[in-house]
């Protein structure tokens, strides 16, 4: 990567950025994950690492969350505008040079954030973590080269239409920027509160909304149809998606504050923009599953189709969850228990984890000319990455339920502890399948980039039979 | 562009426009990726007209439901009676609870979705029997933490039983439970979709891509 940071424009090949930042996806996503990992032994096993302050839950839970979100999630959606977006517009990366100094700029700041969350330099506002020049870092160095590269290579673009998968990545990256400037703004003003509070959940709650979820779906509206050769089932549907995330999206994140003092309009608000969720949720998936229609056998013979459409029907109970937990009578059960740590998970490590490892596996294919190392170790993959996830979600809803029950029914808390262990053992294991499966799939994408089968010119990764 | 009332699905654009959108959409390939006109199939429309009703009843009883002073004018009535003296604060909230709700109480819904302690009831309590001596209507006020409001509500036009002044009545009808904005929202949502989506071509028409 160095060598390309001062290079000329012109000796940069096209899709540099895209390969950096697929393979830094894949590296914070290990180390995100054993994070994950060594915090859950903490839950698991209370007497595992002790002593050491800054190896303690509270320095160590916000380094796992930021490392996964804006190093393995983030990262992976840069990696997949980078290769998609010139795609779509039959056109060139606006700046491969912008690209690769944008991924080479995040690595940094992201390593710098994470090590001052690790010394304890926090904000203290959850997933809003970090100190507030890391903020403006963040702002000024990762999302706004990335948006300035996905708007100028729309507009450069050489098709006259625009793919819905380029509305969302434009939309998105300039959702993010705003997001986290608005949403860090109690940081940057010495905002307290009600307003801080409300701004703090307003950006978790955007950040998933604005840039997490319509980036991910985006994703999939390319591998899809990209893959398996169908057209997009419909491209009205498509509107109906764009459309109702931006305005159904933006809106509920009062549904975080359901018990604070806010003004009771706002939270209503929030539980009805919040069940509304549902109508982005169904027109995406039925979008996709109909573009699926002839093709079904891809879901079990190809690694990204397999990938892909677990991750969108994983958005069926995401959806389906999100959208009634704001209900005041649900959120008064579930509140401040695992069930929402459960759903934090299922949105990130199911839903969106599933698309962005398929576009990942999918680019890192193409941009290399190199077919896949390993469909075996990639099979194993997939299914460490389900049933450890499916291990640790289960779990964990299972414990936040008990946990609802021990609030509601003043059970005392060590009786709660008690009961829940099991569960928090099974989060461990689950999550560290997680871990382990990541591993092998640094280990087959690094052999992939080193001794997969070429692919030969004008052929696509998946219309090549497994051979090396 | 024309909205023709008697197709609501029509497209929006003249002939040429749509057969200039049918030559772009057909033409292009997209990288290799082409986008069929399907419209949303009746179960799935369904289901989210479902969701659109379901969001609002779901939420409906709930929404915006202020306590207001009325509901805790019995409370207050009760809290010098002899009957309490020389309990606790619990002692003498549960039993003004339970005594009005055995002598039944038109606001026993509020109050039980509104409960209070005796530390609230000192705070508010001279504000209510002040407005209670100036014949203020309680239901016009809220009880926002320790002070009592008037009700952000706009009804309306009465004349004012005690001044004779014609204004807007405070009371929070029934059905005003702060969902107004989510109507407005509803709406134009629905709008901008249909107008974005009739700008295209009519559903009937099927692009024929390379190769399908």
């Amino acid at each position: 990567m160095f060598k390309y940071l001062f290079a000329k424009a012109e000796d940069i090949p096209a899709g540099s950025a895209a390969v950096y930042f697929g393979f830094s996806s894949i590296i914070w996503f290990v180390i995100g994950t054993g994070l994950g990992s060594f915090n859950a032994a903490k839950l698991a096993f209370p007497d595992f690492v002790t002593g050491s302050e800054i190896l303690s839950f509270g320095h160590m839970r916000q380094v796992h969350v930021l490392a996964v979100i804006l190093g393995w999630i983030s990262m992976a959606f840069a990696m997949a505008m980078m290769y998609i977006t010139p795609a779509l517009g039959n056109t060139k990366l606006w700046s491969e040079k912008l690209g690769v100094w944008n991924c080479f700029l995040w690595n940094i700041g992201l390593s710098l954030g994470l090590f001052l969350l690790w010394m304890g330099v926090s904000s203290g506002r959850e997933y809003s973590d970090m100190p507030f020049v890391i903020d403006v870092v963040v702002i000024l160095g990762l999302l706004t080269p990335l948006c300035v590269n996905v708007f100028m290579t729309i507009k450069t673009r050489r098709t006259q239409g625009i793919y819905t998968t380029n509305w969302f990545f434009g939309a998105a990256t300039f959702m993010v920027i705003i997001v986290f400037t608005v949403g860090n703004s109690p940081e940057f003003f010495q905002l307290t509160g009600l307003t801080e509070a409300y701004l703090t959940w307003w950006f978790a709650h955007n950040v998933l909304g604005l840039w997490i979820t319509p980036v991910a779906a985006a994703i999939s509206y390319y591998v899809v149809p990209k893959v398996t050769g169908n057209p997009l089932y419909s491209h009205r549907i498509g509107h109906l998606h764009f459309w109702s995330v931006v305005v159904f999206y933006s809106t509920p994140a009062a549904h975080h504050l359901m018990s604070a003092p806010l003004p009771e309009w706002l939270k209503s608000f929030a539980s009805v923009e919040g069940v509304l969720i549902l109508v982005p949720a169904i027109a995406f998936v039925s979008n996709l599953l109909l573009t699926m229609t002839g093709k079904w056998r891809m879901f079990v013979e190809n690694i990204e189709i397999k990938f892909t459409i677990t991750g969108v029907l994983m958005a069926i109970p995401l959806n389906m969850q999100g959208g009634f937990q704001q209900t005041r009578a649900i959120n008064w059960y579930i509140h401040g228990t695992g069930w929402i740590v459960a759903h934090a998970h299922l949105a990130l490590l199911g839903f969106s984890t599933f698309l962005e490892a398929a576009a990942v596996y999918y680019g890192l294919q193409t941009l290399l000319r190199r077919k896949l190392y390993s469909l075996g170790l990639a099979n194993f993959h997939f299914w460490m990455l389900l049933i450890g996830f499916t291990t640790y979600w289960i779990s964990i809803t299972i414990a936040g339920l008990i946990q609802g029950a021990g609030k509601i029914y003043e059970v005392p808390y060590i009786d709660v502890v008690i009961a829940e262990h099991p569960y928090m053992i099974a989060r461990w294991v689950g999550g560290t399948m997680v871990f382990l499966g990541n591993c092998v799939w640094l280990y087959n994408m690094y052999k992939t980039a080193r001794a997969g089968t070429a692919i030969p010119a004008g052929r696509l990764p998946h219309e090549l039979a497994y051979e090396r | 562009m024309a909205w023709k009332f008697d197709n609501p699905l029509h497209t929006l654009c003249t002939d040429d426009q749509n057969e200039k959108a049918k030559a772009v959409w057909e033409g292009e390939s997209l990288g290799g990726i082409t986008e069929d006109n399907n419209r949303l199939p009746p179960p799935i429309i369904g289901i989210l007209l479902l969701t659109i009703v379901t969001a609002f009843l779901i939420t409906f009883p709930l929404w915006g439901q202020r306590p207001n002073a009325a509901i805790y004018e019995e409370y207050i009535a009760l809290m010098d009676s002899p009957a309490i003296q020389g309990k606790s604060d619990a002692e003498a909230m549960e039993y003004m609870v339970n005594k009005v709700k055995a002598d039944g109480s038109k606001w026993a819904h509020l109050q039980e979705r509104h409960p209070l302690e005796m530390d609230d009831l000192r705070l508010i309590k001279d504000a209510i029997i002040e407005l209670k001596q100036q014949k203020a209507d309680l239901r016009e006020f809220n009880i926002l933490g320790d002070a009592v409001v008037m009700a952000n509500f706009e009804g309306n036009w009465i004349t004012d039983p005690n001044t004779g002044e014609i204004r807007r009545e405070r009371v929070q009808p029934w059905w005003d439970k702060g969902y107004t904005i989510d109507i407005f929202f509803i709406v134009f949502f629905c709008l901008g979709v249909m107008i974005a989506v009739k700008r295209l071509p009519d559903y009937g028409w099927e692009p024929k891509h390379f190769g399908h």
